[in-house]
């Protein structure tokens, strides 16, 4: 498998970190590749932009930098107006779709795929587990990390009384994943 | 709503082997004995008239385990305990939840109550709920010592705020339990968190 690059990118507050940290923990401590994470917070974390570099392969990664992703996770509209130019073409665009809005910035040829995810974290109880709807939507899209791994990333990440609610988001934004990935591309 | 984790079997401190499930809305004939079986004075403790069938099935049509949760215990096709969780979605108490929790006399002092509390205080915190409260009578020492082990404490007093069957006057005391310190955790991870802390 050729090293896959993505970037999350959104709002101090939304857990844009943690959403690449446990894509890249389900990548390379469960799922047995390599992972690599860089991190850049604005000058305050919260409402302030937000973003991680992921890398995902099956050797070892010489370079961890994300120039022009595979892959983009967006949860801002201020993301999408700073990282949608650098997606590759015929990339993948993640997004929460009511909080971005796509323009003719879209590279073309990538495909988009949007979810409702603070929607349905409120949903489930609280809104702060939008982060894991989105890498449970991650999983279910993509398919570079098994389902058992990011729940495994997910359980062991996550504060001791908030495992069953995080599950819940994960297995939320995962089966949308899934029933997104498999409708006809528009 | 899908209760996750249920049925739940709990085995009691006399080796009796209930089953905690979320009330099903054809529970209603098991409900309405399990709470007829409770005598006038132990009904006062509790804020409906859960003995009339009307009640039991209105709150049939309450349940819709978003606002109004309900988990039942059950020992041989009969109900032997109740719990309910009540919350708005909406307004300024959208964090805190009520429970309630009855358990049939046969049943007391064998750790049902204890079960039942346990399972809905978890229920109510993976809900994303931060506080919850319940009230109990002054003389409910048991009740109160329950709530105490789940990390309950008395919160207020409201002085002669309930009247037993006698007419004797006597205060009802709220407790609460306030979980948020678990979301504050997750909050503070969401908002600035740094594997490099590990």
């Amino acid at each position: 498998m050729a090293k896959t690059e993505i970037r999350v990118g959104g709002l101090g507050g939304q857990g844009v970190i943690l959403c690449g940290h446990i894509i890249g923990k389900a990548a390379s401590i469960y799922d047995n590749k390599y992972a690599t994470l860089i991190q850049a917070f604005g000058p305050e974390a919260r409402g302030s932009a937000c973003s991680a570099q992921v890398s995902v392969a099956d050797e070892v990664i010489g370079y961890p930098y994300v120039k022009n992703p595979d892959i983009l996770v967006l949860m801002s509209q201020d993301a999408y107006n700073q990282f949608v130019g650098q997606l590759k073409p015929g990339g993948l665009l993640l997004y929460e779709q009511e909080l971005v809005n796509l323009d003719q910035r879209l590279p073309a040829g990538a495909r988009a795929l949007g979810i409702p995810a603070t929607r349905f974290a409120e949903e489930l109880g609280r809104r702060l587990v939008l982060n894991i709807v989105m890498a449970g939507f991650f999983a279910g899209v993509t398919g570079l990390v098994s389902a058992e791994a990011i729940e495994k990333a997910v359980l062991s990440s996550v504060p001791k009384g908030t495992e069953d609610l995080n599950m819940r988001a994960l297995r939320k934004g995962y089966e949308y994943g899934r029933e997104q990935a498999a409708a006809p591309t528009q | 709503m899908h209760l996750k984790g249920f049925p739940q079997p709990v085995t009691l401190r006399d080796g009796t082997e209930v089953v905690i499930r979320p009330l099903r809305a054809i529970d209603g004939a098991e409900l309405l004995e399990f709470y007829r079986a409770f005598t006038e004075e132990e009904r006062q403790f509790l804020r409906d008239d859960v003995s009339s069938p009307e009640w039991i099935e209105r709150f049939l049509k309450k349940v819709d385990f978003e606002e109004v949760v309900s988990l039942v215990a059950e020992l041989d096709g009969a109900i032997v305990g109740e719990t309910t969780l009540y919350r708005t979605r909406y307004g300024w108490t959208r964090h805190v939840g009520e429970i309630r929790v009855a358990v049939a006399r046969d049943l007391r002092r064998k750790g049902l109550g204890i079960a039942l509390s346990r399972a809905v205080v978890k229920l109510a915190t993976n809900l994303g709920i931060e506080k919850m409260v319940v009230q109990v009578v002054e003389n409910q020492v048991g009740a109160r010592h329950t709530f105490e082990k789940l990390g309950f404490t008395q919160e207020a007093t409201l002085r002669a705020h309930v009247k037993d069957i006698r007419g004797l006057k006597r205060d009802l005391l709220v407790l609460s339990n306030d979980v948020s310190h678990i979301w504050h955790a997750m909050e503070a991870m969401v908002a600035d968190y740094s594997p490099m802390h590990e």
